[in-house]
Parts: structure tokens; C-alpha cells; sequence
């Protein structure tokens, strides 16, 4: 299994790669939670205001993997993903682009997380939405990947082979 | 534009922070507006109003392509990554909007388009430069959206052909006279020949290939 929230390509410049991860975080969090998170980041403060680029559209992407993470591409099957794009209206001058692509085909999900990616953007918003938002739902992923890790650990078995003395 | 930068073009991100926004219900405007060319195609020579479909960019900040709203609409409805398009006139606003929004592949070479705007109608290139399609696949000629300066009060023309019960008249402005000759040395290689659209801020006007024209 590969790790997708992991360090991306080197070759990115370190600001894509800050919102690759951000965007990783957001694709995994559920509805209910990201509503909730980004209320209380944005402290009672209404959404913005925004226009759509792209509307929440719920279609198939073809997941392709390799046998061993080395092997030759190979289709793995097809997956339901709901994308969104859209642009906020402040500031008029350098308006940020919020975009989501997430499994499922929940659409309201695919609208808070584009908007959280637009308002994380912004320089003035970035700290205290990243310290607000992010961490506390990356810290969570964290604990349930380690948790389950733990558990794969405790159940592991090892084989090997006597050595058969002749 | 040359082929290396057309196909860089292809491949480059998107500026999106300038994108032009497409159709608010992409499902139910496609197809409303692929309705109205259908029409306008079947009634040769009626002018169809395209209007209310797109959002107005102008309470947004987003730039306008300087193509015809019509033309944009038509460009949204019917491309998509398998529909080539040439736009003969360079609009990066045009071109970065129909990348995004359909994924339709921008080509520099009009034969290879199934789709082409042509914003400036007296630069039309000769008509057989377009694909005509072949005997056994007419389906594959290419379709023309042009842009006329109006579509009535122009030198009169009379239609006459499949869809039109006796005849219809048109009189669009701004076409070059050579158009018409060109279109009408195509007429023997029916089924073979090129659909065309005249577009005009939000009205269209259809002409297909069966369509006879005479210059009164």
C-alpha cells in the first residue's frame, strides 16, 4: 500500500508541496468534522463568499497500481470521486483558487474542503487556520494510522525455516 | 502559435485565478443550449437566442473571452477531450476556459479540428483546409462557429433545402463573399461538407451542408 499522505515529489516547490499535504489532510476527513473544524477555526465568522469554477460533480477515476509499488501499471478498478473547484471573491486582487478531488460523493464535503484550500491561501488567514484545521485533524489521522499499525503489529506472525542440519 | 508552444499550451497549468466561470448546472444548460443549436441546425436560417445560460462574469472578477457569448456557450456544449479545437484567432481567455471546462485539446492545424471559432471572418482560411469528413464517415467533418458582425441587415440571401418548407431569408454582415462560393464548390461532395454556426453576441444562426444559397 502506498502512503499518500506522505512527503511529495522533491521536485516541487515547497509551497505546493505544503498544500499537497494540506489537501491530503482534507481529503481524508469526514464531513460532520471538517464542518466542525472549520467553524470553530474561523471562530463563528460566516463562510466567504465565493464563485464556482467547477460545481460538485460526482464521476469515476481509474485507480492504477503497481504490483510491489515497482511493477508494471496495471488498472486496479474504478473509483466514485466528487471534485469541486472555486475561486473566492476576496481579495479581488489576488483571488485564491480552492480546489478538492475526494473519494465518495458527498458534495458538501468537496465544498468545505475546496474553501478551506482557498482560505488557507491567503497569507493573513494561513498561521491560525493551519494551527486550527490541519494539525488537529493530520494529528488524528496520525493516531488512527499508528493505532491501526499497532494492531497489525500485535497479531504479526513470523515465518522462517529451520536450518536442516545434514 | 507554433506546434511546440500549442502543445505546451496543452500541458502548462492553468491560471485559474482568471478563469473564466463556464455553465452554473453544467447538465441541464449543456443540454438546453445543445437543444437550441439542434434547432438551428434542423430550421436552417432561424436565429436561436442563447442567452441566460452563462453566468455574468461581470459581478465576478473573472475576465471575459472576447469570443461571442453564443460562441462560448456552443464551445462548452459540444467539446470534449475527443473533439479537437482550432481557434483561429489567439484568445488565451478562450483557450484557458475550454481546457478546463471540457478538456478539449487545442490544435494549431485547422484540419485536425472537429470544432473551430473563427472570431474574425474575413481572416476564414479556404474552406477545404477544414476536415470534410469521408464517404463512409461524414460525421468526422469539422464544424465552424464564426463570428459576424450581425446576423440581419446584411446583403440578402435566399436558403433553400432540407428544413425549409419554400425558402428563408438571411442577411448576416460581415462575411467575405468568397465564403459562399467555397461552400458551394463542397455542395457535390455531400454527404461530405461543413456544418456551420454564425454567432453574434447571444444569437445563433445554423447553415448546414445541405443547405443551397443563393445571392440575391
Amino acid at each position: 500500500m502506498s502512503d499518500l499522505s506522505a512527503a511529495p515529489a522533491s521536485s516541487a516547490p515547497p509551497a505546493s508541496a505544503m498544500r499537497r499535504a494540506w489537501m491530503a489532510v482534507l481529503a481524508r476527513t469526514p464531513r460532520a468534522e471538517l464542518e466542525a473544524a472549520l467553524q470553530r477555526a474561523l471562530q463563528g465568522a460566516p463562510l466567504p463568499a465565493y464563485d464556482w469554477l467547477r460545481p460538485p460533480e460526482t464521476g469515476l477515476a481509474m485507480v492504477r497500481g503497481r504490483v510491489g509499488g515497482t511493477g508494471d501499471a496495471f488498472n486496479l478498478g474504478e473509483a466514485t470521486v466528487t471534485r469541486a473547484t472555486l475561486r473566492l471573491r476576496e481579495p479581488a486582487a489576488a483571488a485564491p483558487v480552492g480546489v478538492a478531488c475526494h473519494l465518495g460523493r458527498d458534495r458538501r464535503r468537496a465544498e468545505l474542503a475546496a474553501i478551506a484550500d482557498a482560505l488557507l491561501q491567503l497569507p493573513q488567514q494561513h498561521p491560525q487556520l493551519h494551527a486550527q484545521l490541519i494539525e488537529p485533524l493530520a494529528a488524528r489521522i496520525a493516531a488512527a494510522r499508528e493505532a491501526r499499525r499497532q494492531d497489525t503489529a500485535d497479531t504479526r506472525v513470523e515465518f522462517f525455516t529451520m536450518v536442516r542440519g545434514d | 502559435m507554433n506546434t511546440s508552444t500549442r502543445q505546451a499550451f496543452n500541458d502548462a497549468p492553468l491560471e485559474l485565478a482568471t478563469l473564466t466561470p463556464g455553465f452554473a448546472d453544467p447538465v441541464h444548460d449543456t443540454q438546453a443550449v445543445f437543444r437550441t443549436l439542434l434547432d438551428t441546425l434542423a430550421r436552417p436560417g432561424t436565429i436561436r437566442t442563447l442567452a441566460g445560460v452563462l453566468p455574468d462574469s461581470a459581478a465576478t472578477h473573472a475576465a471575459r473571452p472576447a469570443a461571442a457569448r453564443a460562441a462560448y456557450a456552443a464551445l462548452l456544449t459540444l467539446c470534449d477531450f475527443s473533439t479537437p479545437v482550432w481557434l483561429a484567432q489567439h484568445d488565451a481567455q478562450l483557450a484557458a476556459a475550454l481546457r478546463f471546462h471540457t478538456g478539449a485539446p487545442l490544435v494549431d492545424a485547422p484540419q485536425r479540428a472537429a470544432f473551430a471559432y473563427l472570431h474574425d471572418a474575413h481572416a476564414l482560411p479556404a474552406l477545404e483546409c477544414f476536415a470534410l469528413g469521408a464517404d463512409d464517415a461524414p460525421e468526422t467533418s469539422a464544424t465552424l462557429l464564426i463570428r459576424v458582425d450581425a446576423l440581419q441587415g446584411g446583403a440578402p440571401l435566399t436558403l433553400r433545402g432540407p428544413g425549409i418548407e419554400h425558402m428563408q431569408n438571411i442577411a448576416p454582415v460581415g462575411l467575405p463573399e468568397r465564403f459562399w462560393r467555397e461552400r458551394a464548390e463542397l455542395a457535390p461532395l455531400f454527404p461530405c461538407g461543413i456544418d456551420c454556426y454564425f454567432v453574434c453576441g447571444d444569437d445563433v444562426l445554423g447553415l448546414p451542408r445541405t443547405t443551397q444559397v443563393e445571392l440575391n
